[in-house]
């Protein structure tokens, strides 16, 4: 289909979007207002202290721990897509690998933040660099989230100096500054052997690097967790359960992204049927592998029925966090493994459903790992009012922690306003190889 | 009047009498009689009472609360009392500082930990709270305490702390009889009592035999307290130093490199783990920085 277009028309329909259209801009005021209203209850909170939010003594992760670890497992995906599968040599991911980046970088700078949101005394983030001990798994975190932030810029940046080129060029309807920006980060980009190489080299070598440090900052979140010996989180299997996890959440992220910008963008020809099926099978894949580790961490405690650990499973199956616990399992992983398992459901939008289905599922599995262990501590709980035993968000703390959300959706929005989120110099150099 | 009235009245009088009994007597502990009437020999007044509260703050509010502020810890049973209310107000001194001394179900004996001096201290912050207290002191004159001479030695072929209590009275030196001795080794935390508290015999003297599997420092060294205490001569302590513990010679558990410790004790493998991760990243860092200079210099 595309070798039909000249390359001057694919240029076109790949920077189309690049513009200030009313659309975006009334999304982006939406955008903002949400935000500034998120924001107040967060100054709330930082003025008032934690009392306004639903946490105490012992669910003093709650909410804003399970968005965490759900916003460090969907920035995994850059790291799947545009490494692992470009290692794998699966062509149909290439014009995908550009979205997944946006998303990682999106989601790995914001998890930095929900952080700090979490704290009562932000200024005290400080800390960690002041008295931190490399003992602590605090600190691993720390660094590794900031390294893959970086890494995850670098791996969009690289691979975007000749579209930046292309851009600067092509781009006649922008103002005359912008285009000097697109001139400036292209860094004198030509398209000469040595610059192609010195672009494969780097990215290669991204490719590569990456993948450890995404394997890191997932498993090293996951050891915040078990690397403790409470019922629910003390596990040997949490580093590699977290990490495939995080795959479907960030599967599933893409492919809202990919249906969003294909409708908004006019993309139907770049981003087909075609790669919708391939995803949704990814989807199954990572979704299967995910089940299997499910059943895994919670048959073996079952089977054993370790006292603590007894009273936390029968929590999750029968008790006050059944409803919460199967919805997740069934909405947001059984039925769309079944679902997705038959081709008329890999279509785009039965896929995008099932997929903010699988998103919606990846939250609240995140909450049900974080809060339902905390409400269940090894000492005795005495002489204390029932709030302090039974966690429940408040709206401030909701509104705290949607913030992060729209953050990371005006970062994903802006960073689509400003460059081909579909590779332009690949697609074209694709193109002239199917040519020869 | 029925028979059965009879035996319903009946009923009613052991109901009742048992009520009474049961209010008069709620308590599970008593002091024997000899010890009721036992006064302080320190004047309670503001400096005692001021003392006293950081003593209670340290040792007893955590059971019971502060007084007045029914904030004691309820899961306790019996409930630990609020020492302010009337009830507690009517125990005598001498029932005060026995059940200080000699503890009462849950509640602990501060004998040791405390020692009677600051016992009383924490009953003069007590009587603060009682504006019908006037108090009544101890015979006993501190100054007596002066007089005491406590010696204690070491008997390597009985392998026993032998202590000896004589007072240099007026008329001589004369051997302290029917003093109670207690022998302590001092540790970390509190003391550990060495056997159990003797009487002295006719010439002052009390034997404890020793435990050989003491741990001391790396000299062996213990540090060995001897409390006496008598009617008469009131309360004295010594402590003198034995070479007779096992010489230990453990370093302190923060001493080594180890995961608890602090970051400059951590250990080698971690540092290791994280400098090779972290130089691996800002050498590729370096390496991607110089392929960015290489295309932005590149000539066509
Ligand atoms: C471990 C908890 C605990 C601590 C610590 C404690 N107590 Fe008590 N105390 C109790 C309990 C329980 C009782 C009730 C004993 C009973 O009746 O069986 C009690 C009883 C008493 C009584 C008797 C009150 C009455 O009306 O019968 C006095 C006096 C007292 N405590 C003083 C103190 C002082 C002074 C301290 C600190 C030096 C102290 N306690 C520390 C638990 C504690």
């Amino acid at each position: 289909m595309l070798d039909k277009k000249t390359s001057d028309q694919i240029v076109a329909d790949l920077t189309s979007h690049i513009k200030l259209s009313m659309g975006f801009k009334v999304w982006m005021a939406f955008l903002s207002v949400s935000l500034l209203v998120c924001l107040y209850a967060y100054f709330l909170q930082l003025r008032d202290g934690m009392i306004v939010t639903g946490l105490g003594d012992y669910v003093s992760w709650g909410m804003y721990l399970a968005n965490f670890v759900f916003f460090v497992a969907t920035s995994l995906i850059g790291m799947l897509i545009s490494a692992v599968l470009s290692l794998l040599n699966q062509k149909w991911a290439a014009p995908l690998a550009r979205i997944a980046e946006i998303i990682a970088l999106a989601f790995a700078a914001v998890a930095g933040l929900v952080i700090i949101m979490d704290m009562g005394h932000p200024e005290r983030l400080l800390n960690v660099f002041i008295h931190g001990r490399i003992q602590s798994p605090i600190v691993w975190d720390v660094t590794v989230v900031t390294i893959y932030v970086l890494i995850s810029a670098l791996f969009l940046y690289i691979p975007l100096l000749p579209d930046l080129k292309i851009c600067s060029e092509k781009l006649t309807n922008i103002p005359p500054f912008a285009r000097k920006i697109y001139t400036l980060l292209s860094l004198n980009w030509s398209g000469t052997t040595e610059q192609k190489n010195l672009i494969k080299k780097s990215t290669g070598a991204l490719s590569i690097f990456i993948i450890p440090v995404a394997l890191a900052i997932h498993t090293v979140t996951s050891w915040l967790f078990a690397n403790t010996s409470r019922a629910g989180w003390d596990s040997t299997i949490f580093g590699p359960y977290f990490v495939i996890g995080a795959f479907v959440a960030g599967t599933a992220a893409v492919v809202v992204a990919m249906f969003v910008f294909r409708k908004a963008f006019n993309l139907e020809e770049y981003i087909t049927d075609f790669h919708f099926d391939k995803i949704g099978k990814l989807l199954v894949l990572v979704s299967l592998l995910y089940l299997y580790f499910n059943i895994n961490e919670y048959m073996v405690p079952a089977y054993k029925m370790k006292h603590a650990d007894a009273f936390h499973i029968q929590t999750l199956f029968t008790g006050s966090y059944a409803p919460l616990f199967w919805a997740t399992q069934i909405l947001g992983l059984i039925l769309p493994i079944i679902l997705l398992i038959l081709k008329p459901m890999r279509k785009p939008l039965p896929l995008l459903i099932i997929s903010i289905f699988v998103i919606l599922g990846a939250w609240f599995k995140r909450y049900i790992i974080v809060v339902p262990t905390m409400e269940h501590p090894f000492l005795p709980v005495q002489n204390v009012p029932i709030n302090f035993k039974v966690y429940s968000p408040t709206l401030i703390e909701i509104g705290v922690t949607i913030a992060p959300m729209i953050m990371a959706v005006l970062i994903i929005t802006i960073l689509s306003k400003v460059i081909p989120v579909i590779p332009i110099h690949e697609t074209l150099e694709h193109r002239n190889e199917q040519e020869k | 009047m029925t028979t059965n009235q009879k035996y319903n009245q009946f009923i009613a009088f052991l109901i009742f009498s048992f009520v009474i009994n049961a209010s008069l007597s709620s308590r599970n502990w008593k002091a024997p009689d000899d010890q009721k009437d036992k006064n302080s020999y320190i004047k309670f007044d503001a400096s005692t009472a001021a003392q006293g509260e950081a003593i209670y703050n340290a040792n007893c509010a955590s059971c019971h609360g502060n007084p007045g502020k029914n904030n004691a810890l309820k899961s306790l049973n019996p409930i630990p009392p609020d020492l302010s209310s009337t009830a507690s107000q009517s125990l005598t001194d001498g029932e005060l500082i026995y059940i200080l001394n000699n503890g009462a179900g849950l509640m602990p004996s501060f004998k040791n930990s405390l020692g009677e001096e600051k016992e009383w201290m924490v009953i003069s912050y007590l009587r603060g709270f009682n504006k019908n207290y006037i108090q009544e002191l101890s015979k006993f004159d501190p100054a007596k305490s002066k007089l005491v001479k406590l010696v204690s030695s070491f008997d390597k072929a009985s392998n026993s702390i032998i202590v000896n209590a004589t007072a240099d009275e007026k008329n001589g030196k004369i051997a302290i009889v029917g003093a109670e001795i207690s022998v302590f080794v001092k540790r970390y935390f509190g003391n550990f009592q060495i056997e159990k508290a003797l009487k002295t015999d006719a010439s002052g003297l009390a034997k404890f035999s020793f435990p050989t599997d003491l741990p001391g420092n790396k000299n062996g060294d213990l540090e060995v307290l001897v409390k006496l205490y008598d009617e008469n001569y009131g309360e004295v302590q010594v402590t003198k130093t034995y070479s007779i513990g096992v010489p230990t010679d453990k370093p302190g558990l923060n001493e080594d490199r180890a995961i608890w410790n602090t970051l400059v004790k951590a250990p080698l493998w971690i540092i290791g783990l994280y400098a090779t991760g972290l130089i691996s990243f800002l050498l590729l860092l370096a390496f991607l920085l110089n392929n960015l200079r290489g295309i932005f210099n590149s000539k066509v």
